[in-house]
């Protein structure tokens, strides 16, 4: 056998298996989406698109992703570079910090739900401290900027030790020459910080980055238990139209749309926060 | 040589077929039950380790138990009922879909063979909904599920002057949405407390509660006068009730939990899931009656029976199935474990004293109800997700964001009354 044909030969199991479970999944959703009666038509569309509740859900996905995922970027660089040095019991305080990342969705969603609503922990505490009198309420379609809240509480809660990993993984691999030689040139903390690891961590940030807006535009678990479809995210008005109403041609809507969002997302991750590789350019 | 091979390998080709099962060696007849009822994990696990066993140690038969949605159930019997393929033994659905299979005439003829079974007498008002105009029985009632009330017992300190204790848990006259409503706000006044608890969150059940409730009880009827002025009023009257309910309401998708948590005192669920609060606080809790409207006290009853396909392979297995099935011992069992409740009277009076007895004491004396409205759930197949939608959309845009009854109704009813029309079905 020609052994230029080997690679591809090599590429042949992942290749059908792309096929088998997301391109067929994919030629699926379209034929539903896209077709009545078995010849194309746009009226599954505008039946999706007339309905107020998918804008809400694609303003509502957005939204979140915007509220938390700097958040979460934020809190897991200063979380990272606290833990990126050595001290007594740094290992267990990492492993402190990751112990979300293990939880679902659906169990942090009901953590949460059940510290929060007017008879949970926070309620409680904030009752016995003699801080307030009534409970604060963050549940209902009356309290929906609440419900929002809560969702990024536990969004960020859950999600920000990936990004907390991720990071610390890039931070290691920083060279510690470059450091001690701005040091010796001078160079303060901030400097060093803004000049060396920062730009050194791009590649990192950049996946990081990818990882959880994608995941955000999925968001789901969180929302369901926490606000139900008071705030209805695309994910979850899928799976209702799937389940409840059972119009799958919308339903593939709903999963055509996030599929949409997270190519044309991905894609400007990539032009715009190009990653540069500091070895390379010298 | 080679032939030596040969015969070892036909004789290792014909053990693996005996081993196989695949030419009948004589084991246990295996029927297939297939079943739109008992499909969630946890219950699927009750029929296939507590039901389905002591049966098998019985007669020997085997049960298969696929759980299966309606419209999976449809699409595999017509296709079975039309090429003469049937492999399936009994069904197991509401009454809406038997009565759509007997109507397309894939159903046995039960009549002379539910008179033999011993020991039980079927609830009149079931057996009746079994029989076709014909005097056909095509299924065997199997379990009931409805809908009711809880009430905290503390609620009770604050019921509204005219109204007793006796006359929610009776359900008498002066036990009215009204008198629900005075109450209400009764609590609210002297606590500050909104007590009142539906399950609206998505997976929730408060579709049932409008169309099957406060629809008839207004109306008189859950569909054909969904845009009317009654409803008009209706729509009011629940926008008015909406200002006591718990605002949290719109994330429960069960009653349950939010009852034990005392986030509400009074609650409307269905059966099954308001069982755990009864279970786990028995002495707290009283399962009462609902509320009468002008046009009487409208509240749905699911029936759920058991049918043997035209052409079954195997009918007498199956009929030792159902036998089993409904025998009073097995029906409190279900009761018991799942929450549905029994469709033979035996069994009602065999349940033990405890928290079941609470429940089947309440469920009781609402269908007991002289001014009782029974509806059934309309079967509109596919259709049934798009119907509930209608109602959950009236909800959210008259209750939650305010709109005009009379401008939404105009603009919903129309796609109601269509579905019905696509589905030839009378509206109910």
């Amino acid at each position: 056998m020609k052994t230029k044909y080997i690679p591809y030969l090599l590429l042949l199991p992942a290749i059908a298996y792309l096929l088998f479970f997301i391109g067929y999944p994919l030629v699926q959703a379209l034929y539903l989406a896209f077709t009545k009666n078995g010849a194309f038509s746009l009226d599954t569309v505008r039946r999706a698109t007339s309905d107020p509740t998918f804008w809400q859900a694609l303003k509502y996905t957005i939204l979140l992703a915007i509220a938390i995922v700097p958040v979460q970027l934020i809190l897991a660089l200063i979380l990272a570079l606290a833990v990126n040095r050595a001290f007594k019991g740094k290992d267990l305080t990492i492993y402190a910090l990751i112990i979300p990342l293990t939880i679902s969705d659906v169990a942090a969603g009901l953590i949460w739900y059940t510290m929060l609503s007017d008879y949970g922990f926070m309620n409680k505490l904030l009752l016995n401290l003699g801080l307030i009198s009534q409970p604060i309420h963050f549940f209902g379609y009356e309290y929906r900027m609440m419900e929002f809240l809560a969702i990024v509480i536990a969004e960020v809660w859950r999600a920000t030790a990936i990004v907390f990993v991720i990071i610390l993984a890039g931070l290691q691999m920083i060279s510690k020459e470059y450091l001690e030689a701005a040091e010796v040139f001078g160079a303060g903390y901030w400097t060093r910080l803004r000049k060396i690891v920062i730009p050194m961590l791009k590649p990192s940030i950049q996946s990081a980055l990818i990882i959880r807006t994608l995941f955000a535009m999925q968001v789901f678990g969180v929302v369901w238990i926490l606000a139900g479809r008071d705030i209805p995210v695309l994910a979850g008005e899928g799976f209702y139209q799937l389940t409840e109403i059972k119009d799958y041609g919308v339903a593939s809507i709903y999963a055509l749309t996030i599929a949409l969002l997270s190519i044309i997302l991905g894609a400007l991750y990539v032009k715009f926060l190009k990653a540069e590789y500091l070895e390379v350019r010298t | 040589m080679k032939k030596a091979v040969g015969i070892l390998g036909a004789l290792l080709l014909v053990a693996a077929v005996f081993a196989s099962g695949c030419i009948s060696g004589g084991g246990p007849t295996k029927i297939v039950w297939a079943s739109t009822q008992l499909n969630p994990p946890e219950e699927r696990a009750f029929v296939l380790n507590e039901l389905i066993p002591p049966f098998k140690d019985k007669t020997g038969i085997d049960v298969e138990f696929v759980p299966i949605s309606y419209s999976d159930l449809a699409t595999r019997l017509e296709g079975e009922e039309q090429s003469g393929k049937v492999t399936i033994d009994v069904v197991a659905d509401l009454h809406g879909g038997l009565d759509y299979f007997n109507a397309k005439g894939w159903l046995t003829d039960l009549s002379s063979k539910i008179k033999t079974l011993q020991g039980r007498t079927f609830i009149e008002s079931y057996m009746k909904y079994a029989t076709d105009k014909n005097g056909k029985v095509f299924y065997v009632p199997w379990m009931s599920a409805t809908y009711v009330m809880v009430v905290n017992k503390e609620a009770f300190k604050y019921l509204p002057s005219g109204l007793t204790e006796q006359d929610v848990i009776q359900g008498t006259d002066k036990w009215t949405y009204d008198a629900l409503l005075a109450w209400l706000k009764n609590i609210y006044e002297k606590t500050g407390k909104k007590a009142f608890g539906l399950p609206a969150g998505p997976k929730g059940l408060l579709h049932r509660f409008i169309h099957g409730y406060l629809y008839p009880s207004f109306t008189g009827y859950e569909a054909k006068k969904f845009d009317s002025p009654e409803a008009i009023e209706m729509w009011n009257y629940f926008k008015e009730l909406w200002k006591y309910t718990n605002p949290a309401s719109t994330t429960w998708d069960a009653m349950s939990d939010p009852l034990l948590q005392g986030e509400v005192w009074i609650a409307w669920d269905h059966t099954a899931r308001i069982k755990n609060a009864i279970v786990t606080k028995p002495d707290k809790f009283v399962v009462v009656p609902v509320p009468r409207g002008p046009k009487g006290r409208g509240f749905i009853v699911v029936l759920a029976g058991l049918a043997i396909p035209k052409n079954a392979p195997h009918p007498d297995e199956a009929w030792k199935l159902i036998d089993y099935l409904t025998q009073p011992e097995t029906q409190v069992k279900v009761l018991e474990k799942v929450g549905f409740f029994p469709t033979v009277k035996e069994a009602a009076d065999a349940v033990p004293e405890g928290p079941l007895k609470i429940l089947v004491k309440g469920v009781t004396a609402q269908s007991s109800t002289k001014d009782a409205l029974v509806v059934m759930i309309p079967n509109l197949g596919e259709k049934g997700g798009e119907f509930s939608g209608i109602y959950r959309e009236a909800f959210k845009r008259i209750v939650l964001q305010g709109e005009d009854p009379q401008k939404v109704l105009s603009e919903l009813g129309p796609k109601l009354h269509s579905l019905f029309k696509e589905k030839g079905i009378p509206e109910p």
